[in-house]
């Protein structure tokens, strides 16, 4: 394709895909087990942003609308959006097109994490038994209590980061079954530990962790969305001013160190970057697969060479957006878990790649 | 009098020189891989490193562009131990062209040509027009202008090795290593390449298995056998019937070239040892004996 075309296709697509960016919100806020039409979300929005006091029928409306519904809107972007950032890096950085935070074991290994610290509370080791690890929101979002469930998290995600590149042994080429044997071994690993764990804690605790590894936007409030914004928001700046640095680790380690990047401290600090997106993510929404493998490749194949971070995160979070819609309304008045939805996808995108990868 | 005399003589060489390499080894769990190399280069001046497989040919480059760090010995660049650069600072300097690249490759020709800015670029800095026009220039260098936007999954391996030493071109080195740059190349490429390569007029160290196009190519070789190195200098210096015949284990005549006089080796075929249960290294008595009555053959 000639670039000028392809540069004309590609603005084309950026226009087209900040205009559905806007739309998206408010169209995603009228679904839901609530009848709350187009019409009523901006009404709420315009009473919202003016301060009119005078509704008492749409009142009921406008807390849905923003008690409930955007702030599970907005999870579910940055959850999609720092998914997808952490399956395009990981893929970079490993030069390997099959890697994802859920295959590479990063997922299982926060949700182990984030499932110890879990059982600690609830045992009331730290004199917190109330309920589950989401009502913990009534708390400013960084005071220690909500910060626990994330930094178990990531401790259990850097620690099966660690465990995968010790297992398949990186620097070496062409490592790509390896590296993903070693995550599928990885992520069994926790997996039985997590059941474990789940295994001798009390059946309340046992089910409401069940339903939070599915993953689901379901709990989302605005204190629990901060960190994750602030995470994902920050991993993505830092993500766009290493990018050339990256691109050159795609060129294999002996390259990427003769252009001058110091290959292992760059790996490594990206590794730890994505579990830490992921660890926040599992922490406040729970295990959602595939998504980071998904949507690099489709931007990839949208966009062959560019590695637009910033639009791999949008759609990343654009597409969450709407699978949790889907989640939603899919049973009528039953919400389903967003994982459940993202892995019967992911599994057939996964034997879509294997099948045509070159 | 005479000593300043010889203080100037002294800068006026060590100006002139490129790089030098005193005395360094390299080991892996004890195993020498390459054993106390010497050798030193002018600037402007293309060194072909030649040698049998396994002979440390792709160490010796490693160790040249700072992948491994030798076990012993120091190498100098412009008058500066390399272990002092800093690594960005290093690769705005020393350029290189590997043989391969990872399967999973997702970039077009300018794509990979513009990776070579990346020592040159800060964290917050972008694409110029002037890095553009760079960039632009460098693929038509190397013939790819028409082919600069297609994926590099699609080029030939001609075509990428072009396009890899565009990426290096880009980098704009002092002194560019390529590791094998002739391999899988047809004829016509081999010479393109490596003319190219020398149209550049930087300071270059390719190793090359063709000993006919390091002849012809190169100003100095280095020959390596067992990590050693068996002998240096111009390539008729280095490419005689008695140390090709002992590295290589082959039978040869060396004449001089029709066209520029250089050193053309030519073979004999037939008098191989083909006993391959022994190392390939150590001549057996029966390689002996075929190299003696090589001679005389050749003689007669």
């Amino acid at each position: 394709m000639s670039p000028v075309k392809d540069q004309y296709r590609y603005r084309l697509f950026l226009c087209l895909l900040s205009l559905f960016a806007a739309l998206s919100p408010i169209a995603a806020a009228s679904f839901g087990a609530a009848n709350i039409s187009f019409h009523d979300v901006i009404q709420a929005i315009g009473q919202h942003l003016s301060w009119q006091d005078n509704a008492q029928s749409s009142g009921i409306t406008e807390r849905i609308v923003f008690e409930l519904r955007f702030p599970r809107i907005v999870l579910a972007f940055v959850a999609g959006a720092g998914l997808a950032l952490a399956g395009s890096v990981l893929q970079t950085v490993t030069c390997n097109p099959l890697a994802d935070p859920y295959l590479f074991g990063i997922s299982s290994g926060a949700s182990f994490g984030a499932v110890l610290v879990f059982s600690f509370l609830s045992s009331g080791l730290f004199n917190l038994t109330q309920g589950t690890a989401m009502s913990l929101g009534q708390l400013e979002w960084w005071s220690w209590q909500n910060l626990l469930l994330p930094i178990g998290a990531f401790a259990g995600a850097s620690l099966s980061v660690l465990l995968v590149l010790s297992l398949s042994g990186l620097g070496r080429s062409s490592q790509i079954e390896r590296m993903l044997l070693s995550g599928v071994a990885t992520s069994f690993l926790f997996g039985s530990l997590t059941s474990l764990l789940l295994y001798f804690s009390s059946p309340q605790a046992t089910a409401s962790v069940l339903f939070w590894s599915l993953g689901s936007f379901a709990k989302a409030n605005w204190t629990g969305v901060i960190l994750p914004s602030v995470i994902v928001l920050g991993s993505l700046a830092i993500i766009v001013v290493f990018k050339r640095q990256i691109v050159a680790l795609q060129a294999g380690d002996e390259t990427a160190h003769t252009l001058g990047v110091n290959v292992a401290k760059l790996r490594l600090n990206m590794l730890l970057l994505c579990s830490l997106i992921t660890a926040v993510l599992v922490a406040s929404c729970g295990g959602i697969g595939f998504v980071g493998l998904m949507i690099p490749h489709c931007v990839r194949l949208l966009f062959p060479g560019r590695q637009p971070m910033i639009v791999t995160a949008i759609v990343g979070g654009l597409f969450m957006v709407w699978i949790d819609v889907v989640a939603r309304c899919i049973l009528g008045n039953q919400e389903l878990p967003v994982g459940i939805i993202t892995a019967a996808i992911g599994s057939v995108f996964f034997l879509f790649i294997l099948r045509y990868r070159r | 009098m005479s000593s300043s005399i010889d203080a100037v003589i002294v800068t006026s060489q060590s100006d002139n020189l490129a790089l030098s390499v005193n005395g360094i080894s390299w080991h892996v769990d004890d195993v020498a891989i390459l054993a106390d190399i010497s050798f030193s280069l002018n600037k402007k001046q293309m060194l072909g490193v030649i040698g049998p497989n396994g002979a440390g040919k792709s160490s010796l480059l490693r160790c040249l562009y700072r992948y491994i760090t030798p076990t012993q010995g120091q190498i100098r660049l412009f008058d500066q131990d390399i272990s002092q650069f800093k690594g960005k600072a290093f690769a705005t300097q020393v350029a290189v062209v590997q043989q391969d690249t990872p399967q999973f490759f997702d970039m077009n020709t300018s794509q990979l040509v513009a990776m070579g800015l990346t020592p040159h670029k800060g964290m917050f800095d972008g694409h110029t027009a002037a890095d553009n026009q760079l960039i632009n220039d460098a693929i038509q260098k190397v013939g790819l202008t028409d082919k600069a936007f297609l994926q590099y999954s699609q080029l030939s391996g001609g075509e990428k090795q072009r396009a890899l030493i565009a990426r290096a071109i880009v980098q704009r080195p002092k002194l560019l290593i390529l590791d094998e740059p002739t391999n899988h190349l047809d004829i016509r490429y081999q010479i393109q390449i490596l003319e190219l390569v020398k149209s550049l007029g930087i300071t270059v160290i390719a190793s090359i298995h063709d000993l006919n196009l390091a002849s012809a190519m190169c100003d100095t070789l280095v020959l390596l056998n067992k990590g050693r190195l068996v002998s240096q200098g111009t390539p008729s210096a280095v490419l005689t019937e008695a140390q090709i015949g002992k590295v290589f284990e082959v039978c040869c005549e060396v004449k001089p070239h029709p066209q520029h006089a250089k050193p053309l080796v030519n073979y004999f075929y037939g008098y191989m040892s083909h006993s391959l249960s022994q190392s390939p290294f150590q001549p057996s008595p029966k390689a002996e004996q075929d190299s003696s009555l090589c001679d005389s053959e050749v003689q007669r």
